[in-house]
């Protein structure tokens, strides 16, 4: 046991300084599509890029497209790099479903029933009890979520506990589109939780059913069973990704 | 690879791609070929749906190293009656038969539909209980349920229960080009992307007779082998906390989330999505191939002491030594694959069954363990970890030294169907394509995770309800791919 001891202090410290130093992504990391303005009009044909129809083209030509719904497959980098581009960013979370659309036009606030949580988690020396249910996820998500308790991301050293029991948990984190058989197990899970609750939803499966949302077997969603408080778009979305999605929950970061 | 052909008399041999055999019978003679077949020693895989005009079934089977696939009328009574000959069979056929003859299907619950809420009782005795164990965990896991009947501590019966995640995602590839397809495999199981990209991309490729440039198929063999580095990887960390040897914890999630930023810088992608496709890879890995291979040489060291510790701490391997035993006979029984199969003898991976791509040339040595017990699989993973970073020097020297094409065009509007296979962290994924004049019309996906955990029922001889955790993650598998 000792030896596991002198082993672990030999590695020093590696945990990131986030959210109170900024944390960079690798370079050619692909945190999100942002959009490149162009002068003139683009062609609606853009829209066919996109496997998850993420891409909108009004009619004045104006592209945006919505996070949400975007799988990070890069297919509209490959075909018109002049109009959309990867940007390197975790800090992709929004807090209303609107807010996930680039170039953003919505403004987004907290939910009253997140913003209790916020005050209360202040009033409570910050700690925060977090559980999480997979509603059919591709299985990136759990392991993303899981890293967050590993040394390089270790969140407890913000407060964020992890709890077994639902009647413990203030923040539930949802992965995956929802399926049939997970819809009530979601029902149920989130109202045994006591108030005032957080949800994240996990994942572009998560906030739009991504690639999955196609056919009857997914609700497309998990805003399409429960609200949402906070979405973190993302095939799967990194560590600090779902991270920053949690201070945003708990109002301790604004934006 | 090849041993004596597999002979069935009356049997049509129909034209397939290299290391694929198939066998096309008549009306009622799909049950003879199948007993043929495990009486002749083979491996079952898969048994799917086909055929434009009339339904028929098909079956693979790996046999001296080839897949032989046998096609028949589909009649879903004989089916039914195989589901109960060959126990491996029994969880795809139900499946298969739920999903296109459901009429067919009488009595008891459905495989497909599970319900959260209904519970069996198999075991009576006094104070016997079942406790339903998921959909909803008591941690990060996937979604999954098992029914476990215990007095307390002996395990008498344990039910698995998946399917609580069925997304429907063969569905999702119909009507796709290949190209844009790809996306959706590596979506099927996420922690396991580039096999599931791979396998397809492979699928397509001998469907379309392209061939792939050697310098993709080393990138392939890169990115697979990162891969499985992650999951052995993972399967270790959560054996380690499941005994609460914490710094053992950090320590194995630590290299895993090296290989995991590894895998960032290559691809820009933390799971390596989006550079496989059918044709070969879309672009080089972005990272110094020395400076990778100065990784590769880092991870090395660090993972020979930590395995060293690991085997020297008794608190850790006393709780795996002995646990969940499966026997040699019960994994031929169930054919299960991978890690399992080969941690109970049965030197079982496609990587040297049916080499493919730069497997061909990599010479892999397969790792098996005798005892059958969750140290033999932890074990197993350690040894194919130290064989990865093998692999994966020499795969990356290549690189270093020679240049060359990354992807082959795919001819347009062609049709064709074949089958593509990857050893993936779990076990032997295959997955089965049909194209129509360029797009894809049908997909079928035999992941190692529902094979193997059919097996699960059995994991608990003499096993007590605290060995839960320990036999869960020694299987290593994952839901997402077996319920797709």
């Amino acid at each position: 046991m000792l030896a596991w001891i002198a082993r672990g202090l030999r590695q020093g410290r590696i945990t990131t300084g986030y959210p109170r130093a900024a944390e960079s992504p690798p370079p050619g990391y692909r945190g999100a599509i942002e959009v490149r303005e162009q002068p003139g009009p683009a062609p609606a044909e853009l829209r066919a890029l996109c496997p998850t129809g993420a891409i909108e083209v009004d009619g004045g030509g104006r592209v945006s497209v919505d996070r949400g719904r975007c799988i990070l497959c890069g297919a509209c980098v490959e075909a018109a790099p002049e109009r959309f581009a990867f940007v390197a960013a975790y800090e992709t979370a929004a807090r209303s479903r609107g807010a996930l659309t680039v170039p953003r036009t919505d403004e987004s606030t907290l939910g009253p029933l997140s913003q209790t949580l916020a005050e209360q988690a202040r009033a409570l020396g910050r700690s925060i009890h977090v559980r999480h249910i997979d509603c059919g996820s591709d299985g990136s998500e759990e392991w993303e979520i899981q890293a967050l308790w590993n040394p390089y991301y270790d969140v407890q050293r913000l407060g964020f506990f992890l709890t077994a029991a639902p009647r413990h948990a203030d923040i539930l984190l949802v992965s995956g589109p929802v399926t049939r058989a997970m819809r009530e197990p979601l029902e149920r899970t989130w109202q045994v939780m006591p108030a005032p609750k957080a949800l994240i939803a996990v994942g572009t499966d998560a906030c739009s059913g991504g690639l999955a949302a196609g056919g009857s077997l997914t609700a497309g969603g998990v805003d399409g069973v429960l609200p949402v408080d906070v979405y973190v778009p993302g095939s799967p979305p990194a560590p600090i990704a779902i991270l920053h999605a949690l201070l945003l929950a708990t109002g301790r970061l604004a934006t | 690879m090849n041993g004596a052909a597999f002979d069935l008399p009356g049997a049509k041999r129909e034209p397939a791609p290299p290391d694929e055999v198939r066998l096309r019978l008549g009306a009622g003679e799909f049950d003879r070929g199948v007993r043929a077949l495990r009486a002749a020693g083979a491996r079952f895989v898969t048994a799917f749906k086909t055929g434009a005009r009339e339904p028929t079934v098909a079956g693979a089977f790996a046999l001296h190293g080839e897949l032989i696939i046998l096609s028949a009328p589909l009649e879903p009574e004989s089916l039914a009656a195989l589901a109960g000959f060959w126990p491996a069979m029994s969880w795809p056929v139900r499946e298969l038969l739920e999903r296109v003859a459901p009429d067919s299907v009488v009595g008891g619950p459905r495989l497909t539909e599970p319900d959260a809420s209904r519970i069996d009782r198999g075991v009576t005795g006094l104070d016997v209980f079942t406790i339903p164990y998921g959909p909803v965990r008591s941690g990060i896991f996937e979604a999954i349920q098992f029914q476990i009947e215990t007095g307390g501590e002996d395990v008498p019966r344990i039910q698995t229960r998946p399917f609580f995640k069925h997304r429907g995602m063969e569905a999702r590839f119909e009507g796709l080009a290949p190209e844009r397809a790809v996306y959706v495999a590596e979506r099927v199981a996420g922690i396991a992307s580039a096999a599931y990209a791979c396998a397809f991309s492979q699928a397509v490729e001998r469907a379309l007779g392209v061939a792939v440039p050697a310098r993709a198929e080393r990138w392939r063999a890169v990115y697979l082998e990162l891969e499985r580095i992650a999951c052995h990887l993972d399967v270790i960390a959560k054996e380690a906390e499941t005994t609460a040897l914490y710094v053992g914890q950090a320590r194995f999630q630590i290299l895993k989330e090296q290989v995991t930023r590894l895998r960032a810088r290559l691809t820009g992608s933390r799971f390596a999505r989006g550079v496989i496709c059918p044709g070969g890879v879309r672009f080089e890995g972005t990272m110094e191939l020395d400076e990778l291979l100065g990784a590769v040489d880092s991870l090395e060291r660090d993972l020979h002491r930590d395995r060293h510790l690991f085997n020297a701490t008794a608190s850790m391997t006393d709780r795996l030594i002995g646990s969940g035993q499966l026997s040699r006979a019960l994994i031929e029984n169930y054919s299960a694959v991978g890690p399992l199969a080969r941690g109970s003898g049965v030197a079982t991976d496609a990587r040297h069954e049916r080499p493919y791509g730069d497997y061909k040339r990599l010479g892999l040595r397969v790792v098996t363990r005798p005892e059958g017990d969750a140290m033999a699989r932890v074990n197993v993973r350690f040894g194919e970890l130290s064989e990865s970073l093998r692999m994966l020097r020499q795969s990356i020297d290549q690189l270093r030294r020679s240049d060359g094409a990354l992807l082959a065009p795919l001819p347009r509007s062609r049709s064709g169907a074949a089958s593509g296979w990857v050893e993936a962290p779990q076990g032997e994924l295959l997955i089965w394509v049909e194209l129509g004049r360029g797009v894809l019309r049908r997909v079928h996906i035999a992941s190692p995770s529902l094979r193997n955990w059919a097996l699960f029922d059995h994991a608990f001889p003499k096993d007590v309800l605290t060995d839960f955790a320990f036999i869960e993650h020694s299987f290593g598998l994952t839901p997402a791919g077996a319920d797709r």
